[in-house]
Parts: C-alpha cells; structure tokens; sequence
C-alpha cells in the first residue's frame, strides 16, 4: 500500500488516515531544545515514580527553613488549591464539563465542617457539636458528593453553555443564601462561622500548622493516586472519549448522562474535602471564602497546568498561588517587586527571543531611555521625580533613579496604565524592528505604573494579572504547561 | 493493578494518620509560644493597626488610620520618647468585603512576636470573628467603634473579657439618646427603621426600635444587605407620611444612594437619621439629616491642630481611634518600663487605664469587662447646606 | 402556523397566565396588598427592566452570532456607567454644568456609548478573535478571564469607593403622581430611560431587518463559512456585532447610574448575570427575545424585592432562570436547537 515515489511521504497512500493526525507523532518527538528533552524524560517515568518526585521533591525540602507565618501563607494554600484544582480537574480535564459553581462544593464542604465541629452562638440559638473531626469531614464529602450528584443530573438537558449557565448560578445561589440573614444562626449571614474546632482525629489534635501542612500533603498524595488510577481505568477512558464527543461515545454504548453526573460527584467530593481542612485551618468559614475571586483562582491554576494532566495541577497551584501570596496586601512590597521585575526580564526573552542582538539591544535601550527620560524630567519639573519608592529594599537606589515617580502619581497613573494596556497590545501585534522600538518604551512605561500604582494596590494587581494570564494562556497555548493539545475536527 | 491500588491507597492513609498524630505531639502551640514570649522592649516599640484600609467602608476606616497614626506621629516627635518610639504595622481588614480579612490580619498580628498590641478593628462582626486570634496570641485589642452592646456581655458573641476594649460608647447608650431625640426633640410619631443585616446595625436597630414602641410611636422594620445598591422597591414600600427613616447603617455611599432614591421617588420629606458608621462629611450629604454619633471636645488643642493639618476637615469618625492608640501606646510604654514586656503584661496596663482628660472631652478609664466608665455617652449632628455635620445635641 | 410558531405562542400563553395569576395574588391576597403598591413596583420593574433589555441584547447578539456566552459583557456595562461618570465630572457635574443639563446627558451617553463600544471592539479583537476556531471551552475561559481583568482593572483604577451620580434636580427627582398624592409615582427619569430604550432597541431591529449590514449579521449567525463564500467578511460583522452590543451595554451603564445614582467595580457582575438571564430567558440569539427577557427579569426583581426579602429576590430570578431553561431550554421565544450529528 505504501509506495516509495520520491516526493511523497511513506505514509500518503494508507486510506482512511488523515496525514496530520498521523503526523502527530512525529511532532510530539519532535519538541525541541531542553524542553522537549525534559519532557520525553519525564514521560518515560513510571507514574509512582512522578508521584515519588513530584510531591517529596517539591513539597517537602524546604519545610525547615520555613517560617509558621510563611508556612500557613504559602504552603497550605498552595496544598489546599492543589487539591481543588486536582477536583475540578476531573469535572473539566476528564469529562469535559464546563462547571463555573465549583466554587459551591468548597464553600458547602467548608460550612459543613464548621458547624458539625465548632460551638456557635449565632442570635441566641446555640449550636455545640464538636464531632470528631474523621465523622464530620465524611459528612461534609457524602453531602458535597450527593450536591455533586444532583447538579449534574440536571446537567441531562443542558448542552455545553448552558450547563456552565446554570452551574454558574448556582454558584451564586450559594454566596446569596450564606449570606442572607438567617433566623436560626445556621451560616449566620455574613458574619461567618468563627470558633471552629481544629481537626481532631480518634483523639489527636492537629492545631498546628505544620500539622495540618503534612495532613493535606498526604490527602494530595491519596488523591492523587487515586485520581490517576480512575484515569488509567475504564471510567476514565469513557470520559475522555465523552469529552471528545458525547454522541459517538453514547452510541459506543457508553452512559454518557452517568459519567457526567459521576464527574460532577467525584468533584465536588474532593472539593468538599478541601473545604474541610479549609475551615478548620483558618479556625473559621465566611461566605466571601467561596466569592467568584477563588473560582477564577481555581481556573486559573487548572488552565495554567494544563487540563486533563496531573502534574500541572501541582505545578499551577505552586505557581499561582504562590505568586498569589506574594501579592497579598499583608506581605513586604519589595519581594512582589523583585518578582515583577524578573517577569519583566522574563517576557523581554519571550518577545525577542529569537534574536540575540535584537534581545541585548532591548535591555540596554530601556535603560538608557529611561535614564534619559529620568533626567530630562527632572530638570524641568522637579515634582515629577520627588515621589518615594514603597519598601523599596534594596532596589530603592537604582528605582528612585531610574523611574520617574512624581509625588502625586494621581491621574498621571491612570492614563499611563490605559497607556500601558494599549503599548502591551500593540506589541505583541508588530513584529521585527518596529516591535523592538515600541517595546523599549512599553518597559519603562510598564516600570512607571508598576511603581506608582501596582504595588500600592498588590492585591488587586495580582487579579488583574490572573485575568489576563487567563487570556493569555487561551490565546496562545490552550493546552497550558502540562496539557495536551486538542484537535478539534469538524 | 488492582493490588498495587489497595496497597497504595493503604499505605498513604496510613501515612496520613501518622503524620496527623505526629503533627499534633511533636510541634508545641506555635502562637500561642509567640503569645507568652518575653519581648525585649528596645528604643523602638511595635503595635498593630486593623482598619479598612480600602473596600466599601475605606472612607470611615481611613479616617481612623489617620487619627490613630496622628497620635503616634505627636507622641514619636515628643522629645521625652526618642528611646521609646512607637512603630506601627498596618492591617487591611477590608470592612464589608469579607470578615475573613479581619481574622486574617488578626492572626499575622498574633503570629508577630513584635507586636505588643492592636488597635481596632474597627467593625462589631470583625471584632467577633478574630476574638480567637487574638486570644490564641494573649494579644489586647482595643477598637475606636465597633459599638455593638453584646460584643462585652460575655456570653451573647463570646467572651473576649481582659483582651477587648473599646473608646466609644457601646450601643446601649446611642440607642436610647437617638430614641430620646426622636420622641422627645423631633416629637415623631411614625418611623421606619432599616438596618443592614450586620451584627452593629441590628443591635442598634433593635434597641431603638424597642424604647420608641414603648413610648406609643408606629414603627415599621425593614432591611437591606451591604450590596444592594437598588433600593426602589424597599422605598415604594415606605408610606410617604412617614416622618424620619432610622438607617444604622456602616456604608456610607449606601447612605447617600438610598437618600438621593427617596429623593426621586418623591419622598423628600422624610428625613433620614444615621448611626455613627455614616458619620463621613462628603459622603453621606443629604442636608437636614441626622446623625448619631461620637462626642469630641472642639477647644482641644489636638483636635484643632488635626483639622488644619488636614485642610479643614474633621472626620470625627476617627476621633476615638485617636484615644484608642493613646491607650494602647500608653500601656505599651508602661509595661516596657523596666525594659521588658509581654503581652499579657500589656493587657494589664489596658485595664489600669486613667487618662484624666481626652480629646473626647471627657477623662477615660474602663471597667472590668471593657466598657469606657462614664460619662461617655453620644452626641447628635445634623448635616448642614455645605455637608459639614453639626453638633445640636 | 408551523411547530416552531405555535410553540412561541405556547410560551407566551403561559407566560401570561402566570403573570395574571401573580397580579391577583399580589394586588388582592398577600400581605402588602392594594393596587398602588403593585403598580409602584410594576411602574419601577419597567424600567428596570429597559436596562436590563439592552444588556440582554448584547449578549443574544454576540451569542448568536459566534456561539459564544460573553462574560465580560456585564463589566463593559461598568465601565460605561464610569465614563458617564467621568464625563459628568468632566463638565462640570450636575450641580454647576458647564453646559445646559439636557446637553451634558447627551453627552453622557454619546460618550459613554462610544468608549464602550470600543472597549468591545479591542476585547473581541484581542481575546476572542484567535480562540475561534477553539474548542468550545477557550472563549469561555477568556471571557471570564477579561471579566476578571475589566473588574480589577477598574479597582485598581478608580479605587473601591462607591461613586455617586449626583442628581440632576432638573429630571432626577421631579415627577408625576398618577392617581392622586398617594398614588404611584412615575420619574421624569423613568420615562426618558423607557423611551431612550424603546427607541435603542427599534433602530437595533430596523438595523437587523432593514439594512445590508443587518442581513450580513444574520446570515453570518446561520452559517459563517457560506456566508464567507458569498461575500461577506465573517471578521467585519463580527466586530461590528460586538460594538453595537458594547454600545448598548454602556447606555444602559449610564442609565443605572442616573437611576440609581451608585456605581461600583463590581456592580457589572450581578447585572450581567442578569442581564444573560433575561436573554436566556427570552431566547437567545433572538432580539425580541431580549425585550421581553428583560423586562421580565426587571418585573420579577421588583415583585420579589417588593413582597419577598431582599436576598431571597436575588436566588427568586435565578430559580425562574433555571426552571425555564429546564423547561424550555431554548426560552421563550427562542429557536429549538438541533443537534447536528
């Protein structure tokens, strides 16, 4: 069947087979450079022993050097959206469901807990359960599973969009009704549920954070295994081949309405039990915990890692997160800043990278430019550059001396931000030499509103920042860092 | 395969008793360690500040950050404390966002070994949520407004005795002096009482609605949440010979949009009567209303020298907050007196509180479960044609 | 009468039953019962619901044009309301204008009109454009994605503080009492929003029906690649499609901020789902569809606000969302979908 004729490819004649898709190998091996080498590596590990790296390598080494305030910051959380990001994996990476309530299952998981183990006084009533905390949080997974259960088999009739319509309501409904004033002091409305007891297993206590670090380091792990064993199954091919297409999958002979409802379960129970640990973490559950903020948070590191792979969950949750806390309002400005410059650094390598002279030419053109704006500003109007660097560190000399900042950034600010967005764009449209001269102007403009109105505000930065990741990731690597890239036919 | 999942899972749930039972003996209770340490006092002292640094209620909270670091500012410029500086780190509770926030700086407070005491925070929901925190960090806590009357009972919201304090009335004493000034100055006989679904509102809410039923007034009670913005249906409701509107509400904008709906509803005549969590000129400019609100003594030289630091404008809001830091500085100074101090020490000092004279206009010290002795009390405002609100009461 | 035909008139039927049933309850057995009550609140929920309606119309736009459930629909409705507010301050606000009142409203909207319609266009350029021939799930995510950004970006730039449409005494507050002193009070304002919507939405069907560029826009939502094949340039009336929706959203923005006089970063958010509701609801993909869909919505948020409490009204739209969508899944006057295989 496949002749040798020079000029056409062995495989041309085979009937049936489209040339691209068979070519698709070819392609994965071809991945270049270290990457493609890391990444043929890493696939040729058995799965325990990805697991074995994975968790101890990265999870694990540095927990001395850590300090407790540090640790509770970074370390639970990062755990804590590994795991919902690992549920919300099943719901969108395997079975392809589009779920914008997720977000629900954590809080229900998380109010759960915090009423079956904690006292409440809540206007007058009085609620004194303090059950242990392996029958509470088995609670709280079989209510979330059974909520799982009941979203989903409402999914029966609703097609892709409107099954992310409805779960995005009921999202909704959740915030709306823990926050609604109850009379019998059940959520207690807005105020939350304080005085949570901290895990307590046949006896033992977890009321450290060191404690509760090394017990969702071992609920990831669990879950992990068994998510990958699920996958390896045959529920699992049966929801890949669902996702992929729910009408040939359905006439395969497969129950495409029970694996969805089965996804949807298997979700919200895994979410549910990060709730749990949530709540008796933070000794508290208040209803803004589970706002529309933590599902972006939640689809962010999902995409980042990739849908539909394990390790990227891991990987988007340590790197989100972790960037996450770096710009919380409670944290130095100066780490934040650190990091935002080596982003900045990171990206110039991204746009030019490939020419190095075109590369060196940019660092060393913003920094001339902006010397050379610095000065010219500074002697014709000596308020543009009076202003002072927040917790500038060590970076506070070179900063005051390259970056304009005016004593009162106000308006200035706002216009260089719309500015900057327009710069941004424009950027990433031209290309050759004109994307180099537009970028060196673009840095330092980028410089200047990050110093005089980002990190005043790190906290909303870093969701502005997720939200174009977002964008970023879908426009120009769907499959983000771990996924597979997806063929749509037809 | 399957053997291999059985083991796995086996070993890995082993693993995770394991570690929970290790987690629990081997590491003792970090903050509470951090709460019972012994801190050197050096020249340089440490105190937290909780406040909504931004969210919906950031004019009113940074009218209080304002106060309280004013304060710091005239202590650290006093030549006597130049080895006894005060430092302050800030806490963005974020007030009508998310009470997280506040249970959040609560803990980063308490898990910091420098810090000897709070100021704020400033919401009675807020204060409920992190009572834990700080207890869980022996840290004292003493707010500028969070007035809600239960919060010192001991038992309705908690018992936070030895750790709270507070340099403003509670509610028990403004709703009786705006329920007095309703029926006895205003002579209304039909009201409308809306709160915000908040711990502060419906405690005030409730106490006024309570005293004016029992002197024979028709009152009427509703409510809206901190995020409603649309506020049409609530006032259709209203009927249009009602004579004044209670709103004990946090969020001034609030105020303001639901004043100016009234207003293109027709119902301009009804007057509106605000709480302290309104007090903020500029904001809430529906003239002719009142407010209930913290007294201040206007001579004191404090209090003139704040207002031409900040171009005229007064912001009495943040004026107990003012009183709040110089408690907390004070015991701070007194308990570092022979150069060392912990936090339970400082606490004590809070309760020995005796500053003879305020800028409240009136000498404070506190009773035992946290209350200001009298005789604070409140005083009534009324907002005049160029938004400024004016003591009548 | 065709199947499709005589079932729209199903939904109405049923619709209107419903309705008349509620009225008798509401008006002569609830507990607040009267008729002033009843058509202060209808009175209110009209034009509620005009807002509502021109949000809705963006979204039955873009969706059917490009199948595509636009999220970040309802922070363009935002960020309208803040231009208007900016402009207003620009010129003077209300209380000293720089130029007569009629004229700076005027203004308001052109304004706030174009920047979103801008907004929309940049947004569908860059965030939807390279998606689209993305599985379904891309767009999706970056339409949350630019939602999110749009809502920050906002706070970051115009700070958290609510900001106050200050009045206009001219319009704002004056109006007419039908039925006497104590009867139902209808706005100057109320008016020239139900007017200045009704009129937005007729240009939209005459533009639809009428013009070359409407049989452009209806041919590219039947079938995109035959449409190309004809002639037409599927990337032109899409962006088109997207300024026009945009456009819509920032005059209703400019509106709720003289209505309702506060604005905020994430009041963009609630109005949107809102706003999807009601053209889900109506039918998506169809115009009149999104009228009645959203003077539904306006309705039953101001029935439920009126009798119910008030977060019970919220969680009372979405149940009716989602039982209608469990009903009829494609709305009310919506076009079953088929499947294709």
């Amino acid at each position: 069947m496949s002749e040798n004729t020079p000029g056409i490819p062995e495989s041309a004649g085979q009937i049936g087979v489209d040339q691209w898709v068979e070519r698709a190998d070819e392609r994965t091996e071809r991945r270049g450079g270290v990457a493609g080498r890391i990444g043929r590596l890493w696939e040729r590990l058995p799965p325990a022993g990805k697991l074995a790296l994975l968790t101890p390598a990265i999870l694990v080494p540095f927990l001395p050097f850590v300090s407790e305030g540090n640790l509770f910051n970074y370390g639970l959380f990062i755990l804590i959206y590994a795991l919902l990001a690992l549920g919300l994996n099943v719901v969108v990476g395997f079975a392809g469901l589009l779920d914008l309530g997720y977000v629900a299952f954590f809080g229900f998981g998380a109010y759960t807990y915090a009423f079956l183990s904690g006292t409440h006084a809540n206007k007058g009533h009085v609620y004194t359960h303090h059950w242990d905390a392996q029958w509470s949080i088995l609670t709280a997974v079989l209510v979330c599973a059974l909520l799982g259960l009941f979203l989903g088999s409402s999914s029966r009739r609703l097609l892709g969009d409107y099954l992310a319509i409805v779960t995005l309501f009921f999202g909704q409904a959740f915030v709306v009704f823990t926050n609604a004033a109850d009379p019998y002091g059940i959520t207690n409305g807005s105020n939350g549920l304080a005085n949570v007891d901290p895990l307590t297993f046949f006896g033992f206590t977890i009321d450290s954070t060191r404690g509760y670090y090394w017990f969702l380091l071992g609920c990831v792990v669990v879950v992990l295994i068994v998510l990958y064993c699920i996958s390896e199954s045959r529920t699992g091919r049966a929801w890949k081949a669902s996702r992929e297409d729910p009408l040939a999958a359905e006439m395969m002979g497969m129950p495409v309405n029970r694996l969805k409802i089965m996804a949807f379960s298997l979700g919200a129970a895994i979410a549910g039990l990060a709730g749990c640990v949530f709540a008796a973490a933070q000794t508290g559950a208040f209803p803004q915990n589970f706002s529309t903020q933590v599902l972006i948070l939640i689809y962010a590191v999902v995409i980042l890692g990739g849908t539909g792979s394990l390790t990227g969950m891991i990987v988007g949750a340590i790197a989100i997160i972790a960037s996450n806390q770096v710009l919380d309002s409670t944290s130095p400005a100066n780490v934040g800043r650190v990091l935002f410059y080596l982003a900045l650094v990171a990206a110039v390598f991204f746009t030019m990278r490939r020419s190095w002279p075109r590369l060196l030419a940019a660092f060393a053109g913003t920094a001339v430019f902006g010397l050379v704006v610095h000065a010219i500003v500074d002697a014709v109007w000596s308020r543009g550059t009076a202003g002072h660097v927040r917790d500038g560190g060590f970076l506070t000399g070179l900063i005051r001396n390259w970056v304009l900042l005016p004593t009162n950034p106000g308006r200035l600010a706002v216009y260089g931000y719309l500015l900057m967005v327009a710069c941004i764009i424009a950027v990433v449209q031209l290309k050759g030499w004109w994307r180099l001269a537009v970028l060196v102007p673009t840095l330092y403009l980028t410089a200047f509103v990050w110093e005089n109105l980002l990190v005043q505000q790190p906290a909303v930065t870093r969701y502005v920042l997720f939200g174009a990741l977002l964008i970023a990731v879908m426009t120009i690597r769907p499959q983000g860092l771990f996924g597979t890239a997806k063929v749509e036919i037809g | 395969m399957r053997k291999l999942v059985v083991a796995a899972m086996l070993a890995a749930g082993v693993a995770v008793l394991a570690t929970a039972a290790l987690g629990s003996t081997n590491s003792p209770k970090r903050t509470a360690s951090v709460g019972a340490a012994t801190v050197t006092c050096g020249k340089t002292r440490t105190i937290g500040l909780a406040a909504p640094f931004t969210g919906p209620a950031a004019d009113i909270g940074n009218q209080q950050v304002r106060w309280a670091k004013y304060y710091v500012k005239r202590w650290n410029a006093q030549k006597a404390n130049r080895n006894r500086r005060i430092k302050v780190i800030d806490g963005d509770t974020q007030l009508g966002v998310d009470t997280a926030f506040a249970v959040r700086v609560a803990k980063s407070f308490a898990s910091n070994s420098k810090v000897l005491g709070v100021v704020g925070p400033a919401g009675s929901q807020e204060v409920v949520a992190s009572t834990s925190a700080y207890k869980g960090g022996r840290l004292g806590f003493v707010s500028g407004s969070a007035s809600r009357t239960t919060l010192t009972d001991g038992h309705t919201d908690g018992n936070r005795r030895g750790y709270f304090y507070r340099t403003v009335p509670s509610d028990a004493a403004q709703g009786p002096t705006v329920a007095n000034w309703m029926t006895k100055k205003l002579k209304w006989k039909r009201v409308y009482i809306i709160d915000d679904q908040e711990a502060y509102s419906q405690g005030l809410a409730d106490g006024v609605q309570k005293i004016l039923a029992s002197r024979g007034v028709k009152v009427t009670r509703d409510s809206i949440s901190q995020t409603d913005s649309d506020f049409s249906s609530k006032i259709a409701k209203i009927p249009s010979n009602t004579q004044g509107i209670y709103i004990p509400w946090q969020l001034a904008p609030q105020a303001q949009a639901f004043g100016q709906q009234l207003r293109a509803a027709g119902k301009a005549k009804i007057k509106l009567f605000g709480s302290d969590g309104l007090f903020a000129p500029g904001v809430w400019k529906i003239v002719g209303s009142y407010d209930s609100a913290f007294p201040y003594n206007p001579a004191a030289p404090a209090v003139k020298a704040y207002i031409r630091a900040h171009k005229g404008k007064g912001e009495f809001f943040g004026l107990p907050s003012y009183v709040a830091a110089q408690v907390v500085v004070g015991a701070v100074t007194r308990a570092c007196a022979d150069g060392k101090a912990t936090r339970a020490e400082v606490r004590k000092q809070i309760a020995k509180t005796k500053l003879k004279s305020t800028i409240l206009g009136f000498p404070v010290s506190f009773a035992a479960r946290g209350e200001m002795r009298l005789p604070a009390s409140y005083g009534i405002y009324q907002i005049q044609s160029d938004g400024s609100f004016k003591r009548i009461g | 009468m065709n199947a499709v035909f005589r079932q729209r008139l199903l939904n109405l039927g049923g619709l209107a039953v419903a309705i008349t049933v509620w009225t008798f309850y509401a008006v002569y057995f609830s507990p607040t019962h009267g008729w002033t009550f009843f058509l202060q609140l209808t009175v209110n929920g009209v034009i509620l619901g005009s807002v509502y309606a021109l949000i809705a119309l963006g979204y039955s736009m873009v969706y059917g044009i490009l199948k595509l459930l636009n999220f970040a629909h309802g922070d363009v409705y935002m960020i309208g309301a803040f231009i208007g507010f900016g402009v207003l301050t620009l010129l003077g606000g209300p209380l000293n204008p720089a130029i007569p009142v009629v004229l700076l409203v005027f203004c308001m909207f052109v304004v706030a009109m174009l920047g979103s319609g801008l907004l929309g266009l940049a947004i569908e350029r860059f965030a939807y454009r390279p998606l689209r021939e993305a599985p379904r799930i891309a767009p999706l995510i970056s339409a949350l994605g630019v939602a999110f950004f749009l809502e920050n970006s906002a706070l970051l730039l115009f700070g958290a503080q609510f900001r106050t449409y200050d009045g206009f005494d001219l319009i704002s507050y004056n109006g007419i009492y039908l039925g006497g002193d104590n009867g139902v009070f209808v706005q100057y304002l109320g008016v020239i929003v139900i007017i200045a919507a009704v009129f937005l939405m007729l240009a939209l069907l005459a533009l639809v029906q009428w013009t070359r560029l409407g049989k452009a826009m209806r041919a590219v939502s039947f079938d995109r690649e035959a449409a190309a094949m004809m002639g037409i340039e599927p990337d032109r009336v899409i962006a088109t499609t997207f300024f026009i929706g945009s456009a819509l959203a920032g005059a209703a923005g400019v509106m709720f901020g003289l209505l309702f006089s506060q604005i905020y970063h994430l009041m963009g958010f609630l109005a949107g789902l809102k706003g999807f509701t009601a053209a889900v609801v109506g039918g998506i993909g169809s115009i009149p569809g999104a009228m009645l869909g959203g003077l539904l919505v306006g309705l039953v948020e101001s029935w439920a606000r009126g009798y119910l409490n008030g977060n019970v009204s919220d969680l009372v739209v979405f149940g009716i969302l989602i039982g209608v969508m469990l009903l009829r899944p494609s709305g009310l006057l919506g076009t079953p979908a088929l499947q294709k295989v």
